[in-house]
C-alpha cells in the first residue's frame, strides 16, 4: 500500500463506518458497536502507518480534479507534512479511545447507533481537515465538523441546557464561518486556485492584494472554531453533551481545528502585522478571561471546558509568535492530557451521580470510590498545570519559550509587542491555571462528609481507556526533542529562566488556592447542597442527563452554584459573580444580535404582510373599482344599450370621414 | 334604374327600423324593426351589386345569407319572447330589467373575502 | 436518441389523455381510483427511465453541443419550428423533473389524494410534467411559451381541487399573478421574434445579441426578465408562492418548489443571458440587488415564522429564544418562503454574468430541486401524524419530541434542514458557495463594490438560513422536560411508512451524491455555460 493509499483510507474508513452504522444501525444492533469501534482503529493504525512513511521529510501531495466551477476549479488533494501527520495520529487515537470509552458510557441506550455514527463522521471530517490541501474541501470538512457537534451536544435532546447548547454551537461558529468563507475567496482570487500549496506559493511571492483584511477574516472563522474570544461562548454550553463527545470536541477535533489551520497558513498571518497583533490580543484576552471564569464555574465539565478555552490561547498566543511549531507541540500534549481529563471526568460524575464540584466536595471518599479516575486524572491535572516532568510543561514553555524569543525581539517579522503580550499574560495564565486545576482536584478527590453514595462500578473499557491516554499526557513531553525535526526545526525545548518563571508562578496558584481551601473548608459542613442523581445503577449516561438537566434547578445557574465553602469565591471576591457568567458576554450578544434579528425578522414580516401585499392587493382592487363604475352604466334597458351603442358608430363613422377626407 | 332610389329607399327602411329597435316597448315589435334594418341592408347589397356589375355576384350571394340568418334569428328570438311572455305575462322591453347593476346588488357582495376575490379576478 | 426526447415530450401528453378514459380490461386493478393512480406511476416511470436513457446516451465530452435535436417546421406562416434539443443546461433538469413527478405520482398512488377524482389528478399531474418537460427541451422562443403557460393550468386545479385551507384563493391569486408575468413575457418574446427575424433560440444566442439593436435588448430583457422573475420568484414580485404552497397538496407543493420555479430561473440562462446580452448587462445588477435582498428578506420572515409566538407559551420565558419576536407559523409556508432564499441565490449567480455564477445557479436550482422537494414531502409526512404543520400547536411547551416518537422521520427531517441550510458535503453547498464567489468577482463591467455588498448579504443570509431551520429542528425534533422516560410520555407515532421511505430516499440519495460529487452536474453545465455566454450554443 503506499503512503498515498493509506492516507486516503485514514479518512475514508471511519466516514464508511458511520455510513454503515447509520444504515444498519436499527436492524442489526450488534454490529453497531464493531462497526463503531474498529473503523476508527485501524484509522489509527493507518495513520501511526502515515506518519512513520512521511516522517516529518518533505510534504507529500497528491491530487485530483473534484470539480469545474467555470473560473477556480476544485481539487481533492492530500497534503501530507510533519504537522499533518501528527495530527491526525493525534485525531485518530483520541476519536479510537472516545468509541471504546462510549460503548460503555452510553450502553442500553437506544439512540447509542447514531452517536457512534456522527462520533466516526466528526473524525473523518477532522481527518478531512488535516489532510486535506485544498481549502475548500478542507472548508467542507470544517462544516460538517459543525454540524455533527451540533448534533452531538443534542444528544440529550431532552433538556432544554442541551437543546439550547447545540443551537447556539452551530450558530456562533458559522457565524465565524461566514467571514471565513470570504476570506478563502480573497485567498483564492489572489492565488488563482484553492490548494494550499499554491496560497503559500503566492505567499511567499508577496503577491496577496489584501494580507490584512485576509488574515483578519480568516481569523474570525478561527475564532469561531478554536473558541477564541470573542466566540468562545458556544464551548463552555457545548458541555450539556455527553462527555466523550466533550472529550473528542475538546481534544482532538472540533476546536483543534482553528489552531491547526492557522498553523497550515501562518504565513498568510504572518504577512500581516497587524493580523499578529490582534491575534496576540485575541490569545491574551481569551487566555485571562477563561481563566478567571474557571475558576468560577461550579460544573466540573465547565471548568475543564473554560480550561480548553485558555489553552488554546496559548496556541494561538505561540501563532501569534510565528512558531507553530510550538502552537501544534501544545496542540498535542494538550489533546492526550484533556482528553484523559474529560473522560475521567465522566467516571467522577457516574460516580458522584452529581456534576457539581460544591456537592463532591460535600462527598467523602470519592477518590477511593473511583481510583483510576483519581490516579490519572492527578497526573492530567499537574500536565494542565504545566508542572514538571509531566507532557504539559514542556510544550507550555516552548509557547513561553518562543513568546519571549518574539518580545526580544529576536524573530523576524514578528512585533515584539505581540510577543509581550503573549508572554505576559502567558505567565499569568500559567498562575491562575495552577489556581483552578488545583480547586478541581481539591473540591473532587478531598470531600468531607458524608460518604458518596454507592454506584456500581465503571467498566473496563472506560477505565482502561485513562491508562491508555495516561501514557502520552506522562512522555509526550520528551517530544520536545525531536518534533523540530517534523515541523519547522526550531527548537522546543524549555529555557531556564521561562521554565522558572513559570513553575513558579504555578507553584504559587497551586498554594494560594490549597490555603484558601483550608480556611474554607469548615464552612462546607454548614451548608448542605447537592442533588444526586436518583438511580445509580443505570448506564453513567443517563446519570449524566439527569445531572444536567437538574442543575439550574439544584443551583440556581448552569454554571456557578451559591457555595460558600468554594476556594474560588474566596480568591475572585466580588469577581466571582462575573466570571461564573463568562463576563456576561451572553447577554451583550443577545442585545447585539440576537434583539436586533428578531427585530429585523418582525419588520420584514410587517413589510410582507403591509407593504408588498399592499401593492398586490391595490392590483387587484384598482381593477374592481373601474368595474364597480362601469357597472353603473348597466341599467338593463336594451334599447338604452343599442342606443349607446348607435351614438358610438356614428362617432367613429364621422371619425373615419374626417380621418379619409386629412380634415 | 338609378343607384340612388334604393339607396334612399333603403336608407327610409334602415332608419324607420332603428327608430323602431330604440323606441318600441313590444319585443315583438323590436324584432319587427330588426326584420326591417336588415331587409334594408339586403337592398342595398343587390343595389350595389348590379351597380358595380360585379362577377362573383357577391352582394346577392350575401344577401340569401342575411335572409337565411334573419329567418332563423327571427325564430328564435320570437320563441323566447313568447316565452317570457308566458313566464312573466309581459313582453314589454322597458320591464324586463334583471340584469341591470344596482345599488342593493352591490351591497349585498360586501363580504370581503367575496369582495377580493372579484377584484383579483378583475386583476 | 431524437425519438427518446421526443416520446419524453409525447408520452406525459397521451398518458394524460389516456387516464381520462376508462381502463382497458385487463387493467382494471381493484377499483377505478386504484387503475387510474397506478397508471399515473406507469406513465411518469416510464418517462424517468426514458430520462435516464437519455442521460446515459448523452455525450458527456461535447455538453456543450446539443444534442437529440428534432427541427421540422410546424406554423410556417410565422416561421414556428418545432425545435428539440438538449445539452448540458437542459438535461439535469429534465432529469430532475421526471423524477419528481414519478415520486409525487408514487406517493399519491399510495396515499389517494383528499379531493375529487383521482383520474383528473392523473391527468392533471401528466399534464404538468408534459409541459414542464418540454419548456426544458424546445429550442423555439414561441414554443417555449406554449409549454410554459400550459404548466399553469394544471397546477392551478391541483392547488384549486386537491388543496388545504384558502385553496381557491391561492389558485386564484397564483394563476393571475403567473399570467400577468407571461403576458409581459410574451411581448418580450414577440419583440425578439420581430426584430430578430427568427423565433429559433439558437440561432439567436449563437448572434449572441449582434442582430438585435441595443434599446430592442433592454426593452426585451426587461420584459423577458419581468415575466421570468415572477415565477422564479424575485423578491418582491413573490407574494404568490407562499400561498400557493401553502394550500398547495403535498404533491403539488414538492412539483411547484421542484420543478415549476425552475422553469424561471432556466429561462434566464437560456433566454436573457445569450440572446440579449446587452440588455442583461444593463439590468444585472438589479437583478442581482433584488436576489440578495431577498435572500436576507426571506430568511428573515422564515426566522419570524419560526420562533414561537409570543403570549401563546408563558412557561417557556427562560428559553433562550426570543419569544416576543416571533409569529407562530405554518411549516409548509415557512419553507415556501425558505425558497425564496434559496432562489436568491440562483438568481444573485445568474445576475454575475460569470460562468460561475451560472454553473452555480444551475446547482443550485438541482439542489433546491431535491432538497425542497425533500422537505415538502417530509412536512406533509409530519402533517398527516400531527393533522397540523402549525409550529406553535406542533411543539407544544418545549417540542414535538420527533426524534424520540418517529426517530427516522426525525432524524430525516434534521438530515433536510441541515442540507437546506447549506452543508459542505450536500447539495445545497456548493450553489450557494459558487454564487458567492462568482459575485466576488462579477464579470467585467460590473460594479465590483455593489457586488461585494451583495456577497456579504448573501452570507448574512446563510447564516439566518441557519438559525431560522436548527429552530424548527429544536421544535419539531426535540422536546422534553429533562427526563429520559421509557416509554416516551407522548404517545409513539408510525414510523416511516414503505412508500414514504420509497418517495423520500432517491432525493436523500441525490443530495448526498451531489453534494459529495458535484462535478457530475458542474462538468455537465460548465462547457454549456461557457458558450452561452461566449455566443453560439
Amino acid at each position: 500500500m503506499t503512503t498515498t493509499t493509506a492516507a486516503v483510507l485514514v479518512p475514508l474508513l471511519p466516514f464508511l463506518g458511520a455510513v454503515a452504522t447509520l444504515l444498519t444501525g436499527r436492524r442489526a444492533p450488534g454490529f453497531v458497536r464493531p462497526l463503531a469501534v474498529l473503523p476508527t482503529l485501524a484509522a489509527a493504525a493507518l495513520a501511526v502507518l502515515v506518519a512513520c512513511r512521511q516522517g516529518g521529510g518533505q510534504p507529500l501531495d497528491a491530487a485530483r480534479r473534484l470539480t469545474p466551477t467555470g473560473s477556480v476549479p476544485i481539487d481533492l488533494a492530500l497534503h501530507l507534512d510533519g504537522f499533518a501527520v501528527l495530527v491526525a495520529v493525534l485525531v485518530t487515537v483520541v476519536a479510537s479511545c472516545v468509541q471504546l470509552y462510549s460503548t460503555a458510557y452510553l450502553r442500553e441506550d437506544p439512540r447509542y447507533p447514531s452517536y457512534a455514527a456522527l462520533v466516526s463522521l466528526f473524525t473523518a471530517a477532522m481527518l478531512l481537515v488535516v489532510y486535506s490541501g485544498d481549502l475548500m474541501v478542507l472548508l467542507v470538512g470544517w462544516e460538517v465538523m459543525g454540524v455533527c457537534s451540533y448534533f452531538l451536544v443534542g444528544h440529550y435532546w431532552e433538556t432544554e441546557a442541551a437543546r439550547s447548547a447545540s443551537l447556539k454551537a452551530f450558530l456562533v461558529t458559522k457565524l465565524g464561518d461566514v467571514p471565513f468563507l470570504f476570506g478563502l475567496f480573497l485567498l483564492a482570487s489572489d492565488a488563482g486556485t484553492f490548494r494550499i500549496t499554491g496560497v503559500l506559493h503566492t505567499v511567499a511571492t508577496g503577491s496577496l492584494s489584501h494580507p490584512t483584511l485576509t488574515a483578519l477574516l480568516l481569523l474570525a472563522g478561527v475564532a469561531g472554531k478554536s473558541a477564541q474570544f470573542p466566540l468562545h461562548t458556544w464551548l463552555p454550553d457545548a458541555m450539556a453533551g455527553p462527555t466523550p463527545v466533550s472529550a473528542l470536541i475538546h481534544a482532538a477535533t472540533m476546536v483543534a481545528a482553528g489552531v491547526y489551520f492557522t498553523a497550515r497558513l501562518l504565513p498568510v498571518f504572518t504577512a500581516s502585522t497587524a493580523a499578529l497583533l490582534v491575534l496576540a490580543v485575541m490569545a491574551a484576552v481569551t487566555m485571562l478571561g477563561s481563566a478567571l471564569a474557571a475558576l468560577a464555574q461550579d460544573d466540573i465539565k465547565r471548568v475543564l471546558a473554560y480550561s480548553t478555552v485558555g489553552q488554546l490561547g496559548y496556541m494561538t498566543g505561540a501563532l501569534a509568535v510565528g512558531d507553530r511549531g510550538a502552537a501544534v507541540f501544545h496542540l498535542l500534549t494538550h489533546g492526550a492530557f484533556k482528553a484523559l481529563l474529560f473522560l475521567g471526568a465522566g467516571v467522577v460524575i457516574h460516580a458522584a451521580g452529581t456534576n457539581s464540584l460544591a456537592a463532591m466536595a460535600r462527598m467523602r471518599g470519592l477518590a477511593r470510590r473511583v481510583p483510576d479516575a483519581c490516579w490519572t486524572m492527578t497526573v492530567a491535572l499537574l500536565a494542565l498545570a504545566a508542572i514538571p516532568p509531566f507532557s504539559g510543561f514542556f510544550s507550555k514553555e516552548a509557547v513561553l519559550g518562543a513568546a519571549e524569543h518574539a518580545a526580544r525581539g529576536e524573530a523576524p517579522g514578528i512585533p515584539g509587542a505581540a510577543g509581550w503580550t503573549v508572554l505576559l499574560a502567558g505567565l499569568v495564565t500559567a498562575l491562575l491555571t495552577a489556581a483552578y486545576c488545583a480547586r478541581l482536584w481539591l473540591m473532587c478527590f478531598c470531600g468531607k462528609d458524608p460518604d458518596a453514595a454507592q454506584h456500581g462500578r465503571e467498566s473496563a473499557a472506560m477505565t482502561g481507556v485513562l491508562w491508555v491516554l495516561l501514557i502520552p499526557t506522562i512522555a509526550l513531553g520528551l517530544a520536545a526533542w525531536q518534533l523540530p525535526d517534523w515541523f519547522d526545526g526550531r527548537s522546543l525545548a524549555p529555557t531556564l529562566p521561562t521554565s522558572l518563571l513559570s513553575t513558579g508562578c504555578a507553584l504559587a496558584g497551586g498554594l494560594v488556592v490549597y490555603g484558601a481551601w483550608r480556611r474554607t473548608q469548615a464552612l462546607a459542613a454548614r451548608v448542605p447542597l447537592g442533588a444526586v442523581a436518583a438511580d445509580p445503577e443505570a448506564a453513567p449516561a443517563v446519570s449524566e442527563e439527569e445531572a444536567i438537566a437538574t442543575h439550574l434547578a439544584a443551583y440556581g445557574s448552569i454554571a456557578g452554584a451559591q457555595d460558600p465553602a468554594d476556594p474560588g469565591r474566596l480568591l475572585l471576591g466580588p469577581l466571582h459573580r462575573h466570571a461564573a457568567t463568562g463576563f456576561h458576554l451572553d447577554a451583550l450578544y443577545a442585545a447585539l444580535f440576537v434583539r436586533p434579528v428578531g427585530a429585523a425578522a418582525r419588520l420584514v414580516r410587517f413589510l410582507d404582510r403591509e407593504v408588498v401585499e399592499t401593492y398586490v392587493r391595490g392590483a387587484g382592487t384598482a381593477p374592481g373599482w373601474l368595474g364597480a363604475a362601469v357597472r353603473r352604466a348597466q341599467t338593463g334597458n336594451v334599447q338604452t344599450y343599442l342606443s349607446v351603442l348607435f351614438a358610438g358608430s356614428v362617432v367613429l363613422a364621422v371619425a373615419a370621414v374626417l380621418v379619409a377626407s386629412g380634415a | 334604374m338609378h343607384l340612388v332610389y334604393p339607396a334612399v329607399l333603403a336608407a327610409l327602411l334602415f332608419c324607420t327600423g332603428l327608430y323602431g329597435v330604440l323606441a318600441r316597448r313590444n319585443a315583438i315589435l323590436v324584432l319587427m324593426s330588426v326584420e326591417l334594418m336588415l331587409n334594408a341592408v339586403n337592398l342595398n347589397l343587390v343595389a350595389f351589386d348590379v351597380w358595380l356589375r360585379d362577377k362573383l355576384h357577391a352582394g346577392q350571394a350575401l344577401t340569401l345569407f342575411v335572409i337565411a340568418i334573419a329567418a332563423a334569428e327571427i325564430g328564435i328570438g320570437l320563441a323566447i319572447v313568447l316565452l317570457v311572455y308566458r313566464a312573466r305575462g309581459t313582453a314589454d322591453v322597458d320591464r324586463l330589467r334583471d340584469l341591470r347593476e344596482d345599488a342593493p346588488a352591490e351591497a349585498r357582495e360586501d363580504a370581503p373575502v367575496e369582495a377580493e376575490k372579484k377584484a383579483e379576478a378583475a386583476a | 436518441m431524437q425519438i427518446l426526447l421526443a416520446a419524453i415530450l409525447a408520452l406525459p401528453l397521451v398518458g394524460a389523455v389516456a387516464a381520462l378514459l376508462p381502463a382497458p380490461p385487463g387493467l382494471k386493478g381493484r377499483s377505478p381510483e386504484q387503475a387510474v393512480l397506478r397508471h399515473g406511476v406507469t406513465v411518469t416511470g416510464a418517462v424517468l427511465v426514458l430520462a435516464v436513457a437519455l442521460a446515459a446516451g448523452f455525450d458527456r465530452h461535447h455538453p456543450g453541443r446539443m444534442q437529440a435535436t428534432t427541427d421540422v417546421g410546424w406554423i410556417p406562416a410565422l416561421g414556428i419550428r418545432l425545435h428539440l434539443g438538449v445539452d448540458g443546461v437542459s438535461l439535469p433538469l429534465l432529469v430532475l423533473t421526471a423524477l419528481l413527478t414519478f415520486l409525487c405520482a408514487l406517493h399519491a398512488y399510495a396515499r389517494t389524494p383528499e379531493g375529487p377524482s383521482p383520474k383528473a389528478y392523473v391527468a392533471l399531474l401528466l399534464l404538468l410534467e408534459g409541459g414542464t418537460l418540454a419548456s426544458f427541451a424546445v429550442l423555439d422562443l414561441v414554443l417555449f411559451f406554449l409549454a410554459f403557460e400550459t404548466v399553469l393550468t394544471p397546477m392551478y386545479f391541483l392547488i384549486a381541487r386537491w388543496g388545504g385551507a384558502e385553496r381557491e384563493r391561492a389558485a386564484w391569486r397564483f394563476i393571475l399573478y403567473t399570467v400577468l408575468g407571461s403576458v409581459v413575457m410574451l411581448l418580450g418574446l414577440l419583440l425578439i421574434g420581430v426584430k430578430g427575424g427568427t423565433f429559433d433560440m439558437v440561432a439567436l444566442a449563437t448572434d449572441n445579441g449582434s442582430g438585435l439593436s441595443h434599446s430592442t435588448q433592454l426593452i426585451a430583457a426587461l420584459a423577458i426578465g419581468t415575466g421570468l422573475a415572477v415565477k422564479a420568484p424575485l423578491w418582491p414580485l413573490h407574494s404568490w408562492l407562499p400561498d400557493a404552497h401553502t394550500a398547495a397538496p403535498t404533491t403539488g407543493s414538492v412539483l411547484l418548489a421542484g420543478v415549476l420555479l425552475k422553469m424561471g430561473t432556466y429561462g434566464f440562462v437560456r433566454i436573457v443571458l445569450p440572446i440579449t446580452p446587452d440588455g442583461a448587462h444593463t439590468f444585472a445588477p438589479y437583478l442581482a440587488a433584488f436576489a440578495a435582498v431577498g435572500i436576507v428578506y426571506g430568511s428573515l420572515y422564515c426566522l419570524a415564522l419560526a420562533l414561537p409566538s409570543p403570549g401563546r407559551h408563558p412557561s417557556t420565558k427562560r428559553s433562550a429564544l426570543p419569544l416576543s419576536f416571533g409569529a407562530g407559523g405554518d411549516l409548509k409556508r415557512l419553507i415556501a418562503y425558505s425558497s425564496i432564499g434559496h432562489m436568491g441565490f440562483v438568481l444573485l449567480g445568474i445576475a454575475t454574468l460569470t460562468p460561475t455564477g451560472v454553473n452555480a445557479a444551475l446547482f443550485a436550482n438541482i439542489a433546491h430541486g431535491l432538497i425542497t422537494g425533500l422537505l415538502f414531502f417530509l412536512v406533509g409526512a409530519v402533517k398527516d401524524r400531527y393533522g397540523s404543520s402549525d409550529l406553535d400547536s406542533l411543539s407544544g411547551h418545549t417540542g414535538a419530541a420527533l426524534y424520540g416518537r418517529a426517530p427516522r422521520l426525525g432524524g430525516l427531517l434534521a438530515f433536510g434542514a441541515v442540507a437546506s441550510l447549506g452543508l459542505p458535503g450536500l447539495a445545497g453547498f456548493w450553489g450557494e458557495m459558487l454564487a458567492m464567489f462568482a459575485s466576488f468577482r462579477p464579470a467585467d463591467g460590473l460594479s465590483r463594490p455593489a457586488y461585494l455588498v451583495f456577497m456579504t448579504l448573501a452570507g448574512l443570509g446563510t447564516l439566518l438560513t441557519a438559525g431560522y431551520l436548527l429552530i424548527v429542528v429544536r421544535r419539531v425534533c426535540m422536546g422534553g422536560n429533562g427526563e429520559r422516560q421509557v416509554p416516551h410520555p407522548l404517545p409513539a407515532l408510525p414510523d416511516l411508512r414503505r412508500y414514504e421511505f420509497a418517495a423520500f430516499s432517491p432525493l436523500v440519495v441525490l443530495t448526498v451524491l451531489a453534494g459529495l460529487w458535484p462535478a457530475a452536474l458542474l462538468g455537465l453545465s460548465d462547457p454549456a455555460v461557457k458558450q452561452l455566454l461566449g455566443g453560439g450554443i
